[in-house]
């Protein structure tokens, strides 16, 4: 038998999340998430953000938006060098969030009912399992934003070519700034997914606490306005006035996520090493 | 070297004392044996050596380190109760995955889930997935995966529970082989099997540790296990003390005596026993060397 050493947290960190994203693509289960995922996108792709370049130029698209969200709230979406993105960066910044409560709701909950864990924690730390399910799960939803821009590349591409430059650039920028956007939606579920007895359970918790939480602190800033800062420490409240930026500019918001995600890995650290397996 | 050394541990749950101050030192070689009824706290003594949970009181080391450090990953390694593989995977890729975590590279690997599944006789359930397997098969797997690695120290959590007789004699032969290399510990009501297999025994009761004993014999004293077909007890009670070195007599069934004596290198008490059967006319069953490992726990 080879003699064998045991490799470090890093690399069992980077094996775990290796392992993750190919249980996503091979397993049952994740592939029905998938073919939902493919679903909504492709509708999206084929109506919405195919057509964004007649109808978002349209006085009557602006007015339209001017009306629902108020005078110049949206007024850099029609900035966009590329019409299709931009209406893409409206639908993803609300739909990618939502498809990460239930993509990433279930990196622990299954494997501590059935046990599986406990296999696993002979072999590695309880921090390694926690934050190699955590970047495996990112690396999921890196994957998909790439197909999902890919995707609106290629359409673009059958409109104007001269536009590949722009939305390469576009798109890169697009997705950082979503993937910033997903870290801490994807942190708090590896929390919640701790406590869960099963996916679905989780993706419950996520809907209560993000709802309980929301009309706290609705009720703490109507009682105390001074503290309407509070609305930070949910994870995704900087999405609506991420909206009405683009490129570089969303970036100057990804601080909030970033400070999000330190706290919620921080926390669920702990509690992973605490929790009785 | 001492293997396993618990100081005071006791665990308490919402409801329960699981285990209550239990202080031992085991050390490596041979089997040793966790016995005790259900509740005894058995399980809870495996999870805290495994890391699954943490004492309320009291320290753990192994090999000098705590339960669940990095030092151990690879080095002790168990059959956990009611733990399962993934459903939607075979089992040689998750069991690949396991060596790969413990440092085998991934051609390694292969080789090292083809080893583990031919000591448990699985090579074809391989490419299986594990709902396809019956009972028996599964807690083999959950086996093999224990011996990824050849892990210094083995937690075998009732190995053999609700195996058929055939099974069973695998884990306990797979057990034997590797005694060498690897020190098992084992939990089980078996005490036929452990028997067999074990030399030190830990027995449990009610969270507390009652005895750590070797059924290994004593130094300066025997003990011979007597089961009779037909014969009159009680005059063979007397019988059996008036024979030269016996030192104690006592009924532990209705056909069996156990005798303890003092040593010998011959076979005199034997030859003594067999001329009293001769000369009274009564047939035997059984005579044991040494007592059974029932017999020395509850006696």
């Amino acid at each position: 038998m080879p003699v064998t050493t045991p490799p470090s947290g890093i690399s069992h960190i980077w094996l775990l999340a290796q392992y993750e994203l190919t249980k996503r693509f091979t397993n049952k289960s994740g592939m029905v998430a998938l073919i939902a995922f493919m679903l909504v996108w492709g509708i999206l792709l084929l109506y919405p953000i195919k057509s964004a370049s007649e109808f978002i130029m349209q006085p009557n698209f602006k007015a339209f938006t001017e009306a629902l969200f108020g005078p110049g709230s949206l007024q850099h979406l029609f900035e966009w060098p590329v019409a299709e993105l931009a209406v893409f960066w409206l639908a993803a910044l609300y739909l990618f969030p939502m498809f990460s409560i239930f993509i990433a709701s279930d990196q622990f909950s299954s494997d501590k009912q059935r046990g599986s864990l406990r296999f696993l924690t002979l072999r590695v730390s309880r921090s390694s399992l926690f934050f190699g399910r955590f970047l495996g799960q990112m690396l999921i939803q890196f994957a998909l934003i790439t197909f999902t821009l890919l995707a609106t590349i290629a359409m673009v591409m059958t409109r104007d070519i001269s536009l590949l430059l722009p939305s390469l650039t576009t798109s890169l920028l697009v997705m950082i700034n979503l993937v910033i956007v997903l870290l801490p939606y994807t942190a708090a579920m590896a929390v919640l997914s701790l406590y869960a007895n099963s996916a679905r359970q989780a993706s419950i918790f996520a809907v209560i606490l993000w709802a309980i939480v929301s009309i706290i602190i609705a009720i703490i800033n109507f009682q105390f306005p001074q503290l309407n800062g509070l609305s930070m420490i949910l994870p995704g409240s900087q999405i609506s006035s991420m909206i009405n930026t683009q490129g570089l500019d969303s970036l100057a918001f990804s601080p909030i996520p970033l400070m999000q995600t330190v706290v919620i890995l921080a926390l669920g650290n702990v509690l992973m090493k605490r929790s009785a397996l | 070297m001492i293997l396993i050394q618990c100081d005071n541990l006791s665990k308490q749950y919402p409801n329960k004392l699981a285990l209550d101050n239990v202080s031992l030192i085991l050390q490596p070689g041979a089997p040793i044996a966790l016995v005790g009824p259900n509740g005894a706290g058995k399980t809870t003594l495996f999870s805290l050596l495994c890391g699954y949970i943490q004492p309320t009181h009291g320290s753990i080391r192994i090999l000098g380190h705590a339960p669940g450090s990095q030092a151990l990953q690879g080095v002790l390694s168990a059959l956990p109760q009611d733990a399962a593989l993934d459903p939607n995977f075979t089992i040689a890729s998750q069991l690949q995955f396991f060596a790969q975590l413990q440092g085998f590279n991934k051609t390694d690997a292969k080789q090292e889930v083809i080893r583990v599944l031919e000591l448990v006789e699985l090579s074809d359930s391989a490419q299986a997935k594990p709902k396809s397997l019956s009972h028996g098969m599964s807690k083999r797997v959950s086996i093999a995966q224990a011996l990824i690695g050849a892990p210094e120290i083995v937690l075998l959590d009732e190995p053999t529970a609700g195996l058929d007789p055939a099974n069973a004699k695998k884990i306990r032969q797979i057990v034997k082989n590797l005694a060498g290399e690897t020190t098992f510990i084992i939990s089980s009501h078996n005490l036929d099997e452990l028997e067999k297999l074990c030399d030190h025994v830990i027995y449990l009761e009610k969270g507390q540790l009652q005895q750590s004993v070797s059924i290994k014999a004593s130094q300066a004293t025997d003990f011979i296990t007597l089961t009779m077909q037909t014969c009159d007890m009680d005059k063979l009670h007397q019988q059996l003390l008036s024979l030269i070195n016996v030192i104690e007599v006592k009924r532990s069934g209705d056909e069996q005596y156990v005798i303890e004596y003092h040593k010998q290198s011959g076979f005199e008490l034997e030859s003594q026993l067999l001329a009293v059967f001769n000369e009274q006319q009564w047939q035997y069953k059984a005579i044991l060397k040494g007592r059974t490992l029932e017999e020395t726990l509850f006696s």
